[in-house]
């Protein structure tokens, strides 16, 4: 799949968060939400998903509960708890700040005569 | 199915994790499916969508083993992280962590089983119900001033008659009984005879068979006995046919009704102790109240001028103490005024638990004080270990700090180090105080703890041990933390130890204060063990007026039923003298009895007294006190050595036929004929007047510390005693006598009990119990104590070597002499001491006043000890100033300028 980049682990709690945010959804829902909310940009290593999961479940930001699938499948499905939207909101702005220093600092051009 | 919340996932991660791992398994397994399922809609073969699913995936292993890693509790990981990192630094200084929880061990061992002590005795309330309102009403005598005496008969129905503030009184008599048991020899038992209310008013139900009835408590009622749990239990197996079973006491066959529970016996030893006039109760047999009777008050038998019996009382509900006092001054007036046996007879009221624990509280309360300052010395000691640790961690800690661990996180640490010690410690320490406490209550004497039995480690005592440890614990943490912080990262970092980090100085300071506190404290528990040790050796000094050395006693009573006492014919009783006779020519056989004496109490029993009246000076004898009666046979001076200080001692010619004679001792002699002369004098006791033949030494039978009393000794054929105390003087070891003393008895009459087999020796040894247990705790805790401060002092002046060590390379270098080095170090450690003993004379003399109460016949200012201990902790400080002196003159100046 050509044009997709691997994101770092970090960023991932953030992203399922998002997501979340949109709706409860399973692990591999969640990594087609992603997916497709990415414009296709972003393919996430799957297996990656999980960690981050159970990491954001133990720290209360998200819930889960057992129930079926649309193809009656058994899957253990998440949900954004109002701890984790609030930080979400948090995380979100942090980033955007992140983005937007990172965004001046490549946009600096060389000036004449400076160092 | 419900959200699951949040607290409920960390139970499960907590206890459920088989679960948690079947459902990931789950999890996973259904994600790869999933994917597997789309790839084959894309149109791959089911075996190739698999493989893809897989690769995409990510190690399925690998990723459980991540997720799984996200299941904890931070807190809890850090804190074993935490944990081993104290274990390992603790384990890389096994010096330091070996004296520290050495220390503290002990302190909380100390501490753990004085509480025990102190949890049993003083804190744990009597069994009885309401066991406020209870209250001795001891008759007083204001002649000889003494304030505990027993009552009489008459008295006390006269005082149930008369009191209202006074719910119900009773009364209770110590005796003793001999069991014959049907196999075996004749035991001796301690009984309590107690009128009828007296359990309904102490609250206690009897565990089998009936209680007392008005019926049983009527002179000339049938025999009935109560057993005491512990005899039923040992003695009878406990079984319920007791009940309605016949058991002989003094030869007479008693109806068992019952059995009294343990709990009942309540300090009656101690409360018949503090009379004024003991009897000797339990003595010989066991310390419990094996045998329960009914008193059977008779004032026939009883009349007023005798006082057999003591009175307890439970005061009416809104009445106290005061009150009961006033009413029972009131009636005792009254009783003075109607009856001329009861002139100067006065009456005190004291509650049961005064009576019991007064003369515990002071022993008690110095055991507290003394175990709170080794834990105190303790605590300063590992105070200071931990200090100077932590100056020399502290690169380590400026390290750590610039790698980015937060200050919490750096406290946290220490915290949890200070922790670990103080757990090791307190695990250590409770062990110690387990095994300890067994020994350490052997040497408590019986007086010293009402209800010795019920001592043990119990969870109030483990409880408050635990807080000791947990503040000792965060304390500890807190002091290297505040340290580290103060030093700051970079100023560890960039100096190295000798450039006096911003850390050192204050550090230095602080922990010589510390040390000053640690010898004030010393110096103030060797000061009370001094004047401790002083006191008991004056009491083993005193010269008792017998020897107690190669004397052996044994005790009998002799039964009324095979020794009858008819007062018509008295002295004249033959079965009696005639048992005098024979045990006396038998053990004067004995192999290695050199003499042999008879005596109606034994030099160490207070005995009985009872009043007199001299010829002549008839008039005198309303206000004359009571005088001590000993009953003696010919050749009782002689056998326990009490020097005749004139006159004649008894002899065989002195018999009921013969003249009644009677001796007088140097006290009464004192007393009673200050300015003449006693000898050839006549002295009424018992209605017959008998002349002073003699005058004899004193003889302390109220122990070393008491007074001397006015005696007046008897000779037994002219005045004969049943409750015999036999007296062997032999020039061999006097246990080796023992079995042949009984052996002889019992040839003279098999079924008798003899009891209270011991030399005079040991008999005295156990009056002495109580100096001698304190004086040994207390030195030991003293040189514990010196010891820690010592140790600490060593510390620090080495601590203090090694720190200026480059300082001294600079001075040696510059042309200092070696003994201008150790100069300096001694002067440091001669500051510490002065100041330290200062401080420490200073606290002991003013906490020795409340000492007074234990101290015989030595001043809590007593110049002697202060001196010698002074003496002696600036002799041991200054030698322990010297190790780290001397070792500052191996500093070699060249290789430490060069260490630069």
């Amino acid at each position: 799949m050509a044009g997709t980049r691997d994101i770092l682990q970090g960023t991932l709690d953030l992203l399922i968060l998002k997501a979340l945010s949109l709706g409860p959804m399973y692990g591999w829902g969640i990594a087609q939400r992603l997916h497709r909310l990415s414009g296709e940009e972003l393919t996430v290593n799957q297996g990656s998903l999980y960690p981050s999961l159970h990491r954001l479940e133990q720290r209360g930001w998200i819930e889960a509960e057992w129930g079926t699938s649309e193809s009656q499948r058994r899957v253990k499905v998440y949900a954004l708890t109002g701890r984790g939207a609030k930080a979400l909101e948090t995380e979100e702005g942090g980033w955007r700040q992140f983005i937007r220093a990172v965004e001046r600092l490549l946009s600096a051009e060389p000036v004449e005569g400076a160092s | 199915m419900s959200r699951r919340p949040w607290l409920s996932l960390k139970l499960r991660t907590l206890f459920d994790r088989r679960r948690l791992g079947r459902e990931l398994a789950d999890e996973l397994a259904a994600h790869v499916e999933m994917e597997t399922e789309a790839g084959v809609a894309r149109g791959l073969s089911p075996r190739e969508a698999r493989r893809r699913a897989l690769a995409s995936f990510g190690g399925v292993e690998r990723i459980r083993e991540e997720t799984r890693d996200q299941w904890s509790f931070r807190w809890l990981d850090d804190l074993v992280l935490d944990l081993r990192h104290a274990a390992r630094s603790f384990a890389h200084s096994p010096l330091f962590t070996l004296v520290a929880v050495a220390t503290l061990a002990l302190g909380i061992g100390a501490a753990t089983s004085i509480f025990s002590v102190l949890d049993a005795v003083l804190w744990t309330p009597p069994p009885f119900s309401e066991p406020e309102r209870l209250a001795m009403v001891w008759e007083t005598d204001r002649a000889t001033g003494t304030v505990r005496e027993p009552a009489s008969v008459p008295d006390f129905l006269d005082l149930e008659a008369r009191s209202r503030r006074f719910d119900e009184l009773a009364a209770f008599q110590g005796r003793q009984v001999t069991l014959t048991a049907p196999e075996g020899q004749p035991r001796r038992l301690a009984a309590l005879a107690v009128t009828q209310d007296f359990l309904g008013m102490a609250g206690v139900a009897p565990r089998l068979g009936r209680g007392f009835e008005p019926a049983d408590d009527r002179p000339g009622a049938a025999p009935v006995a109560w057993l005491g749990e512990h005899l039923w239990r040992t003695g009878y197996g406990g079984e319920a046919g007791i009940v309605g079973r016949r058991v002989e006491f003094d030869g007479v066959p008693h109806t068992v009704a019952g059995v009294i529970p343990a709990e009942a016996d309540f300090g009656f030893r101690q409360i018949l102790g503090r009379a004024a006039y003991q009897r000797s109760f339990g003595e010989g047999g066991s310390e419990r109240v094996a045998v329960w009777l009914p008193l059977a008050p008779d004032p026939e038998a009883s009349p007023r001028q005798t006082h057999p019996i003591f009175v307890l009382g439970r005061l009416a509900p809104g009445a106290n103490a005061r009150q009961a006092q006033e009413e029972v001054d009131s009636i005792m007036a009254e009783l003075e005024r109607e009856y001329p046996e009861n002139l100067h007879r006065g009456a005190f009221v004291e509650p049961l638990a005064d009576v019991v624990l007064e003369p515990v509280r002071p022993a008690l309360w110095l055991l507290l004080g003394v175990v709170a300052l080794v834990l105190l010395i303790a605590w300063v000691n590992v105070a200071s270990l931990l200090l100077a640790r932590s100056a020399a961690r502290s690169q380590e800690v400026a390290v750590r700090t610039a790698l980015g661990a937060g200050t919490r996180r750096l406290a946290r640490q220490f915290l949890v180090e200070g922790l670990l010690l103080a757990s090791l410690a307190g695990v250590l320490g409770i062990g110690v105080a387990a095994l300890a406490l067994p020994p350490l209550l052997t040497l408590v004497p019986q007086e010293l703890a009402p209800r010795l039995g019920e001592v043990g480690l119990d969870g109030g005592v483990l409880l408050a041990s635990l807080a000791v440890v947990a503040s000792v614990g965060l304390a500890f943490g807190a002091v290297p933390w505040l340290e580290a912080r103060r030093g700051g990262p970079f100023g560890a970092l960039s100096g190295g130890s000798a450039r006096g980090a911003t850390a050192g100085p204050a550090a230095a300071r602080l922990r010589g204060a510390l040390v000053v506190a640690e010898l004030a404290l010393a110096v103030t528990l060797v000061v009370g063990a001094g004047l401790l040790v002083r006191s008991f050796l004056h009491v083993t000094a005193v010269d008792l007026g017998f020897d107690t050395a190669q004397v052996l006693k044994a005790e009998v009573q002799l039964p009324a039923s095979r020794y009858p006492r008819d007062f018509a014919t008295w002295p004249d009783w033959p079965e009696i003298q005639g048992f005098h006779e024979a045990v006396l020519t038998r053990v004067r056989a004995l192999p290695g009895v050199e003499r042999a004496a008879l005596a109606g109490a034994h030099p160490l029993a207070a005995g009985f007294t009872n009043s007199f009246v001299i010829e002549g000076r008839e008039g005198e004898a309303a206000g004359q006190p009571e005088i001590a009666i000993r009953q003696v046979s010919p050749g009782y001076f002689r056998t326990v050595g009490v020097a005749v200080a004139a006159g004649r001692p008894f002899t065989e010619a002195d018999t009921k036929d013969s003249v009644p004679v009677a001796a007088i001792n140097l006290a009464a002699a004192r007393r009673f004929f200050p300015e003449d002369e006693p000898l050839g004098q006549r002295i009424g006791i018992w209605g017959v007047f008998r002349e002073i033949v003699a005058v004899v030494g004193d003889e302390r039978f109220h122990g070393p510390e008491a007074e001397t009393a006015p005696a007046v000794y008897l000779p037994q054929r002219q005045a004969p005693a049943w409750n015999l105390s036999l007296l062997a003087r032999t020039d061999e070891d006097p246990a080796q006598l023992a079995a042949s003393v009984r052996a002889a008895v019992h040839e003279v009459d098999p079924a008798l009990a003899v009891f209270g087999l011991e030399t005079l020796d040991s008999a005295f040894a156990r009056t002495v119990a109580k100096p001698r247990l304190l004086a040994t705790l207390v030195g030991l805790f003293a040189a514990v104590a010196l010891l820690l401060a010592l140790v600490g002092i060593h510390g620090v002046l080495a601590y203090t070597v090694a720190q200026r060590r480059r300082e001294m390379g600079i001075r040696m270098a510059l042309g200092a002499a070696r003994g201008d080095v150790v100069g300096l170090v001694f002067r440091d450690g001669l500051r510490f001491t002065l100041l330290g003993l200062a401080l420490g004379l200073l606290c002991a003399l003013a906490l020795s006043r409340s000492v007074d109460s234990l101290l015989f016949e030595v001043r809590p200012t007593d110049p002697t000890t202060l001196a010698v201990v002074a003496g002696s902790v600036l002799t041991t400080a200054l030698l322990a100033s010297l190790l780290p002196a001397l070792q500052a003159t191996r500093v070699d100046p060249a290789r430490t300028l060069q260490g630069e």
